[in-house]
């Protein structure tokens, strides 16, 4: 289909290009305590994409219609936009691991024994769990009317368990998430399986929350208040827009310089791993944030087109929209402190797991204010007890100024990988 | 396609068999800043299977590849056999129904060349960026959609519906001396064309307050009685309670059901609250449900006191209640869940003067740009918001949250206006990857007590 649709409109474009993705996924739903449903989902979705008369026209299709979907994206340039895109050529494809045979080959009794170990573990009296378990085999071909003409298959494993208490009207969710695209070690499962039971056993204590500018440990999971900001900002399309804090500020020093955030599509298993992305430019590893410094954005090729640079090889398209560019795996570098060793940097202070309403409001502006929804009262560098009614706040520019620790462990949720960290001056309220 | 329905549903081995298929006609204009960002159109077809058989779970099918719907049923029965249960899951019952409902189209979309789409878009969008020379960035979207739906069950049920869809939104960046303010305006119909006209008042509202947000200082942290617009009233009312009315959240827990026991007094007798997925003309309006269920008005909470909960069939049966209509899905690609439709807090007294009199020092909290919930705990955000000062709305402020309890917080509204009305929003609801949902939220001005506001610290 690929190959018929490149010569239905060369000749009549100055550029185009197409993927087709493919996806078979068996999903396994484990619910309050048991097996309840199983679920096989097939997806394949075409997206053309062509320049006529120097403007881009896209269109997608669930539907085999090859007429229909030329059609619609000539009718998509005809009110397009002018665009300058650099389409790359055949070019050698980086080596990375996104396909393995063992979770491709597992059975639906494989990926249940998996949700069933994790269940076991977790059921406790008084408390309900619920686990998912799903993998994903699909495959991903670009090609383009300057001759690339690619493709890769992948494989996702991803488990997610949530184990919810009520006592009265006071409720305690943990929830915790594993995916790449091998099966997950038991040591993998075990590890979350522990991190979820501790995070409970410190809620069956409460404590008074604190107040005041305070060290505040942020869990892997909590770090997504202070990710959520700079998500937007590196992205090459807010500097164009002149939206991004940090648009104007390439090359400067402005975190703290242990803190760096890199981009790495070519780590061998992570679930937004790719030798390519959806537009066939190799995939190059991409530091947005280097020891404090500003190193980069990501960009696709229209947005690079636009800000005349190269493109960083960052954009995915789903069947119906236009490239877009979006992170790959988006990881903090780990420190060097161990879990305990965070913690003893705080003596009266809170320890974040999860907030409530981060991604609402003005992300960009770095101002957050968040009531919690799991988080710890931290005396001496011990968990004292689970604070509720408490709320944090900052901005995420300034704090990040100043770290006081990174942990040594990464912990990949999805395609995030982020260790725990704690910052000072936090503004903490209680009660 | 009817006969294929049936004839797929005659060769299914499970015990029970339903069958949705779905075609949709999209198109999508989008601006950002002085720059169309796209425009374009889509098709997407595809179906869903789900299977169940006693002594096991559900089997689920869901497909692009329609041509193969034999083969899918096949595989939701296989996938359905897949799991063991002891405890067998029952459905409860509904009326069988054959049934055509073709929506009013209202000038089908299908029927408007792209680039009058771009043009009627690019007018709004020019009116925000020509507004201040400091609106600095904007984002204008248009998105339209046609969708040809099929249900079939083994139960005897065979529908098909003809349904539309149009959904504007304005986002309006301004910026001034570092200070970055953004301000949104949605308006979300189920209707067509012709509804889509002559909405510039919203354009220009989105670039005014983000202007205004500008110069507005941050609301200063701490506990205020607090007057809620319609818009956050609706949506406090969809994310803190209606959520918590999903019986799929409390079917299966027995320390939930205690929590949410019918009967339960959750605030004072001046608070009803519904769900109404039959209310004419609504965004979540529909004539069924993803289950073949008619849809109805069920009352949550009655003067006070819990009444009532949102169902599927399976949830139904296994409370021993009735199906509500509210098992809905959000397209072939998924299962139906328990969901909201059209959710509303009904009408009280007076005006919104009538609320704001007597409050010496408070906050009005208007619009939302989103909520969160952890069951009894939630947050929103506000849009906007103006401090009251001796009974009357004073300043404007910015970055208003409002977090608390939500037992706590219902006890706490002591005052419901008489100016209810339907907040008709783009965006919807999202619940376990299924987002957005086309929902409703409808309320009046309403006053809580005693309510947690985030900002500078107090």
């Amino acid at each position: 289909m690929i190959s018929e649709l490149l010569e239905r409109v060369h000749g009549r474009t100055s550029a185009a290009d197409v993927v087709l993705k493919t996806d078979e996924t068996v999903s396994l739903a484990f619910e309050a305590g048991r097996l309840k449903s199983s679920s096989y989902a097939q997806e394949r979705g075409v997206n053309l994409r062509v320049v006529v008369d120097g403007r881009m026209g896209f269109a997608g299709s669930t539907a085999d219609d090859v007429d229909a979907l030329v059609a619609s994206a000539f009718a998509s340039a005809s009110v397009g936009e002018p665009v300058v895109l650099a389409l790359p050529g055949p070019e050698p494809v980086p080596q990375v691991l996104t396909h393995y045979p063992r979770a491709a080959a597992a059975s639906i009794a494989r990926l249940a024994d998996l949700g069933k170990l994790v269940l076991a573990r977790l059921t406790r009296d008084g408390s309900q769990v619920s686990v998912n378990v799903e993998r994903s085999l699909g495959s991903v071909r670009v090609a383009n009317s300057n001759g690339a003409d690619t493709n890769y298959d992948v494989s996702t494993v991803s488990l997610s368990a949530e184990l919810t208490r009520v006592r009265g009207d006071d409720v305690l969710i943990v929830s915790d998430h594993i995916a790449g695209a091998d099966l997950p070690a038991e040591t993998e499962l075990e590890a979350m399986v522990d991190w979820m039971l501790q995070r409970v056993d410190w809620a069956d204590r409460g404590a008074e929350a604190p107040s005041g500018a305070l060290p505040v440990c942020f869990t892997p999971s909590g770090t997504s208040v202070l990710l959520a900001p700079l998500q937007l900002a590196m992205q090459g399309k807010s500097v164009l827009q002149g939206v991004s804090p940090m648009g104007d500020k390439k090359g400067k020093v402005v975190f703290d310089s242990a803190f760096t955030l890199v981009d790495d599509p070519l780590l061998d298993g992570r679930s937004g791993s790719r030798p390519f992305d959806d537009e066939a430019v190799p995939s190059r590893r991409l530091p947005l944030i280097d020891q404090g410094r500003v190193a980069g954005f990501v960009y696709d090729l229209e947005t690079a087109g636009r800000a005349r640079v190269a493109a960083t090889g960052h954009a995915r398209r789903s069947t119906f929209g236009k490239p877009q560019a979006a992170y790959s795996n988006l990881s903090i570098a780990p420190g060097a402190l161990t879990f305990p060793e965070l913690l003893a940097q705080i003596r009266d202070g809170l320890l974040v797991d999860e907030l409530l309403g981060v991604g609402q409001g003005n992300v960009i502006g770095g101002a957050f204010s968040h009531p919690v929804a799991l988080a710890y009262r931290v005396i001496n560098g011990e968990v004292a007890g689970r604070v509720k009614d408490a709320a944090v706040a900052g901005t995420v520019y300034e704090l990040l100024k100043r770290i006081a620790g990174i942990g040594k462990d990464l912990r990949w949720m999805g395609s995030v990988g982020v260790p725990a960290m704690v910052l000072e001056g936090v503004a903490v309220t209680g009660k | 396609m009817k006969n294929r329905l049936r004839d797929a549903l005659k060769i299914s081995r499970a015990d029970y068999t339903e069958i949705r298929l779905e075609r949709s006609w999209t198109s999508a204009v989008a601006f950002r800043g002085h720059r169309l960002e796209g425009a374009n159109a889509s098709l997407d077809a595809g179906g869903f299977v789900r299977c169940l058989n006693k002594g096991y779970g559900w089997g689920v099918a869901s497909f692009t590849s329609v041509d193969r719907l034999s083969a899918m049923v096949s595989r939701a029965h296989e996938m359905s056999l897949a799991v063991r249960l002891n405890e067998p899951i029952a459905l409860a019952p509904v009326p069988v129904r054959e049934d055509d409902v073709r929506l009013d189209l209202d000038g089908d979309v299908r029927g408007i060349s792209l680039e009058a789409k771009k043009k009627l878009l690019e007018g709004l969008n020019d009116l925000m960026l020509g507004y201040d020379r400091r609106v600095v960035d904007t984002q204008a979207a248009y998105r339209d959609e046609v969708t040809e739906y099929w249900f079939a069950s083994s139960d005897g049920t065979l529908l098909y519906e003809l349904r539309p869809e149009v959904t504007l939104s304005a986002v309006a960046t301004a910026r001034e001396e570092g200070g970055i303010e953004r301000a949104l305006e949605s308006i979300g119909l189920r209707r067509g064309w012709n509804s889509v006209q002559h909405h510039e008042e919203e354009f220009l509202t989105a670039a005014r307050r983000a202007v205004e947000l500008l110069k507005a200082p941050r609301v200063r942290g701490g506990r205020y009685p607090v007057v809620l617009d319609s818009k956050l009233a609706g949506v406090f009312v969809h994310e803190a309670f209606g959520h918590l009315s999903e019986a799929d959240f409390v079917y299966e827990n027995p320390q939930a059901r205690e929590m949410m026991r019918l009967g339960r007094r959750f605030g004072s007798e001046l608070l009803t609250i519904g769900d109404d997925g039959s209310a004419a003309g609504l965004r979540g309006t529909l004539p069924y449900d993803d289950e073949g269920t008619p849809t109805q008005n069920t009352t949550l909470i009655q003067n006070g006191v819990l009444v009532g909960r949102l169902h599927s069939r399976e949830t139904a049966a296994r409370m021993g209640e009735s199906a509500t209509g509210n098992a809905r899905a959000l397209s072939f690609r998924h299962a139906p869940i328990v969901r909201m439709t059209n959710t509303y807090i009904a009408s009280g007294k007076g005006t919104r003067e009538d609320l704001l009199s007597g409050i010496e020092l408070g906050v009005y909290a208007c619009d939302a740009l989103g909520g969160q919930t952890y069951l009894e705990d939630f947050s929103f955000t506000a849009g906007y918001g103006y401090m009251i000062r001796k009974g009357k709305i004073a300043e404007m402020v910015r970055d208003v949250t409002l977090a608390g309890n939500l037992f706590h917080t219902l006890d706490g509204v002591d005052a419901i206006a008489g100016d209810f009305h339907w907040n008709q929003m783009g965006g919807g609801c999202g619940k376990g990857f299924q987002v957005p949902l086309p929902v409703t939220e409808g309320a009046p001005h309403i006053r809580i007590r005693d309510v947690a506001i985030g900002g500078d610290a107090g």
